[in-house]
């Protein structure tokens, strides 16, 4: 049946990263002439029926089963098998999201699929289809093929693909049948990460504000706090903040924090070490404060600005305030 | 609560390093010859065999030949026989060729090789042979009854930077053995503690070190001669410092730059990060260098005492091997095939040992015996005034050791046996600032430090007590300031210590995450206050080909 992307739900609308892999499912389709149609999932996916037939496929697949309401890695796995088995698809794609982590692993065992994970990008050499993804620490891009004839299970890294390039048309609905009993899913799952307390996904952040060390001292975090609430953006910060107890280790970006590419990256008084920069290359703006014309963050950035970044963010941030109003 | 686990074994090795994989594979095939079946462990804190394991090198394959008397040397994953040798004094311009390269310093018949591939290579084997070897687990302590060495504990896992524990907290286990080898590597931290517990420098002079800091480059194809070798003296650490470069010729058109310096120098803004750099702005090595790409970057300090630095080598129950025991030769360059032997002398001791069913102080002394019979005894004697010479700078040192060469190693030509002084003892109190003034990092062909530890790929878990323990804070911002400008800062090749603004003050910021377990912060430290422990397992860097 070609390639199968796997809608993920995130509050009664389509997950902007599973957009994205519809791009990478339907760039693939180009490459490999194949067609491309997803899958909606869930205890009621209807919210979602209207705007994935807005999308250029084959078709729109819809399995519906009440165990689906509440997310279970059992319950889903048990479901994508089942849909491997019933239509047969080449690859298997979906957004490298905290779920797939979860629950993709268990359909690649039950249904002998090798999964290949985080691929950041796609392409075709004498007909043969190449996945690439980064290992050790982002220092080397690997590219791996899959093996066999089994169905290839894909996911694809944040930003690896734009969510704003996935082709429009209108597509054919079609409801399967599954089963799934109550037995079957030996978990119980806990309230999404998210809503957790002091959980944060910086990795599907559209605006992200990131401080530095040269903020200085931790009185003036306030400072970035408000400017990323004026820009709807998530708080983040370099290892030297949260080091220094400024901000949690889960806002810190980097090689030994998270890796975030999002629409724009806001980086304040971030001088730019590799270690950070690895962390969030993938942005696809990046503007950059610091005081230090020198700093290797400008090399980076798409706007620059050099100064004090306690003179500048709190103008800006009245700025940006007034425009709101 | 988790339990802690209990494990009982025969023998237990410290350190995955070429001592102990020989030891481990040399005394599991002497007890099999002799029908007997005993249970021998590695224990290794790096996350896989090979991974914490730096060194230039150029191995001299005696040992491993010994080891494996029916392989050839093509057999053993060296890089290259040398191929061509250059011995050179550097100015900040030109580079001297020495008329003949001096035969002790010659590497005919040695192999240019990666130590991480031969440890890999080494494990495998120990794979084969049944021995375990245990990743990613640290020892963090001796376990006793009484004066005998019974065992180690390994690290617990899971305890956050307030010390407190994580929910997968895991209690380190006890693994008690007959007899526990020491073959931690240099300035082992279990080694560090028993040896000053036990006293076992007594009598003999300290220890010394270098640091050696190096890294790969990736050159376009056909460009690097194999089995090239090139030593320097001279720029950049001028005839004061010990130490000088090597350049290395590896497959797959490697070079492998480093520069050694000697632990012992007395300006404590020396930077041993930032002189290799200076190394590479020398128009020959930039000509050499300017086309590729760095692909890797480590450090490791390395004992360059000699035979007088060695401790005493067995206690009840334990044995030192390797550089743990300061088995270097400095003069050869040259640990790696001493390292092997030392383990092997071990396991033919342990062999008796198991015999007798005696692990006590006497027993376990045949080891002394056998290594002062064998050929680390030899090699060693004949250099054992070497490093005392450059006590007098570069000049006094290269007479001495010439010297040396027609007297069977006496000190200046007569004297039998040349004191020393620990290296962090010589540490003056007036920094030569500016160094480093015209050093420009651009990124791509000179790194600062942090892009430098990136190459080492070294992480660690960033919510747990820092393994680096300052027994004297107060020190830092205020008498080290004073007195040396926090040599810790210089020294450090890994942007470990990072002296902060707080307020009007600085305070002393570690970034544990960034080490690379190369022990100098511990050596040289004028004041003694850094302990290097383990952190957690498997943590640190992870090095492919160094």
């Amino acid at each position: 049946m070609g390639i199968l992307v796997i809608i993920e739900q995130k509050e009664n609308s389509i997950h902007r990263m599973s957009l994205e892999a519809v791009a990478g499912a339907q760039d693939m389709a180009d490459k490999l002439n194949m067609e491309v149609s997803v899958l909606l999932m869930g205890g009621d996916v209807s919210p979602l029926v209207e705007k994935a037939q807005r999308l250029e496929l084959k078709e729109v697949i819809v399995a519906e089963h009440e165990l689906l309401s509440e997310y279970s890695c059992d319950g889903f796995a048990e479901v994508v098998r089942q849909v491997i088995k019933l239509e047969s698809p080449e690859f298997v794609v979906m957004a490298h999201t905290y779920m797939v982590r979860d629950f993709l692993p268990n359909v690649g065992v039950m249904t002998e699929s090798p999964f290949i994970a985080d691929v950041i990008s796609f392409r075709v050499q004498e007909e043969t289809p190449i996945f690439t993804k980064q290992m050790f620490n982002s220092k080397l891009a690997s590219d791996i093929v899959v093996n066999g004839n089994q169905c290839g299970l894909i996911s694809f890294q944040s930003a690896a693909y734009q969510a704003n390039t996935v082709r429009k048309g209108n597509s054919s609905l079609r409801k399967i049948q599954i089963s799934l009993t109550q037995d079957q899913i030996r978990s119980e799952s806990e309230a999404p990460f998210q809503d957790s307390a002091g959980g944060v996904d910086l990795t599907s952040a559209e605006v992200i504000v990131s401080v530095g060390r040269g903020i200085g001292e931790e009185s003036k975090i306030p400072i970035a706090e408000e400017l990323a609430s004026a820009l709807g953006a998530e708080l983040a910060a370099s290892r030297p903040v949260v080091d220094s107890g400024w901000l949690p280790p889960f806002r810190q970006i980097g090689s030994s924090g998270q890796n975030v590419s999002p629409k724009l990256y806001f980086s304040v008084g971030i001088s730019g070490a590799i270690q950070h920069v690895v962390g969030m290359k993938g942005s696809q703006n990046i503007i950059a404060i610091n005081k230090d014309p020198e700093a290797p963050i400008f090399e980076l950035a798409d706007y620059a600005v050099v100064g004090d970044l306690h003179e500048i963010i709190p103008k800006l941030t009245e700025a940006i305030q007034a425009l709101h109003n | 609560m988790a339990e802690r686990e209990v494990l009982d074994l025969d023998v237990l090795f410290v350190g995955a390093g070429p001592a102990s994989l020989a030891g481990a594979i040399h005394l599991k095939r002497l007890l099999r010859e002799s029908g007997r079946e005993v249970s021998v462990a590695v224990l290794e804190k790096a996350s896989e065999v090979g991974a914490h394991s730096l060194s230039g090198a150029i191995v001299d394959p005696r040992a491993l030949r010994e080891l494996f008397p029916d392989y050839n040397d093509s057999d053993f994953p060296f890089e290259a026989e040398v191929s061509e040798e250059h011995l050179y004094y550097l100015t900040a311009t030109k580079k001297i060729p020495f008329p003949f390269v001096p035969p002790p310093m010659s590497h005919h018949n040695c192999f240019v090789t990666s130590l991480g591939k031969l440890t890999r290579w080494l494990g495998g084997i120990c794979e084969d042979e049944n021995i375990d070897i245990f990743c990613g687990f640290a020892g963090t302590e001796l376990l006793y009854e009484g004066n005998q060495v019974i065992g180690v504990r390994t690290g617990d896992r899971g305890i956050n930077k307030n010390g407190e524990k994580k929910p997968q907290f895991e209690p380190g286990a006890d693994i008690c053995a007959k007899v526990v080898i020491l073959g931690e590597g240099t300035r082992g931290s279990l080694t560090k503690r028993l040896i000053n517990q036990r006293e076992l420098m007594e009598g003999r002079n300290p220890q010394v070190w270098a640091v050696g800091v190096k890294e790969l480059w990736r050159m376009p194809a056909g460009t690097v001669p194999l089995g090239y070798v090139a030593h320097t003296m001279g720029f950049p650490l001028g005839n004061d410092i010990f130490g000088g470069a090597f350049l290395y010729g590896m497959q797959n058109d490697i070079w492998d730059l480093g520069l050694v310096v000697g632990l012992d120098y007395k300006n404590p803004a020396i930077d041993s990060h930032h002189e290799l750099q200076l190394l590479k702005n020398h128009p020959w090595i930039r000509s050499l260098l300017s086309k590729g790409e760095m692909i890797a970057y480590g450090a490791k300090s390395l004992p360059e005492g000699g035979w007088y630095s060695i401790p005493k080598l067995s206690v009840g129950g334990a044995l030192l091997i390797g550089d743990s025991a300061g088995f270097m030769n400095g003069q050869r360059l040259k640990g790696i095939h001493l390292a092997m032997k030392s383990g092997m002398l071990a396991a033919e001791t342990i062999v008796e040992a198991l015999s007798a069913g005696n692990f006590t102080e006497t027993q376990l002394s045949d080891y002394e015996t056998r290594m002062e019979s064998s050929w680390i005894r030899d090699e060693l004697w004949k250099v054992r005034n070497f490093h005392q010479g450059f006590d007098h700078g570069l000049l006094g040192g290269l007479v001495n050791a010439g010297m040396g060469l027609f007297t069977g190693g006496r000190g200046w030509g007569f004297k039998n046996r040349l004191s020393s002084e620990a290296g962090h003892n010589k540490m003056e109190k007036d920094a030569e600032k500016d160094r480093y003034n015209d050093l420009q990092f651009d990124g791509t062909y000179l790194f600062d430090k942090v892009t430098d530890v990136y190459y080492s790929a070294t992480a660690h878990d960033e919510d747990q007590v820092p393994h680096l323990h300052i027994k004297d804070r107060d020190i830092c911002s205020t008498k080290c300031t004073e007195e040396y400008g926090n040599p810790c800062v210089k020294f450090c090749p890994a942007d470990v210590y990072e002296m902060v603004p707080d307020g009007n003050d600085q305070r002393l910021q570690i970034n544990f995450s960034n080490c690379v377990h190369c022990k100098t912060c511990d050596i040289m430290d004028p004041y003694q206050v850094i302990d290097w422990v383990p952190p957690e397992g498997g943590d640190g860097p992870v090095w492919v080909n160094l």
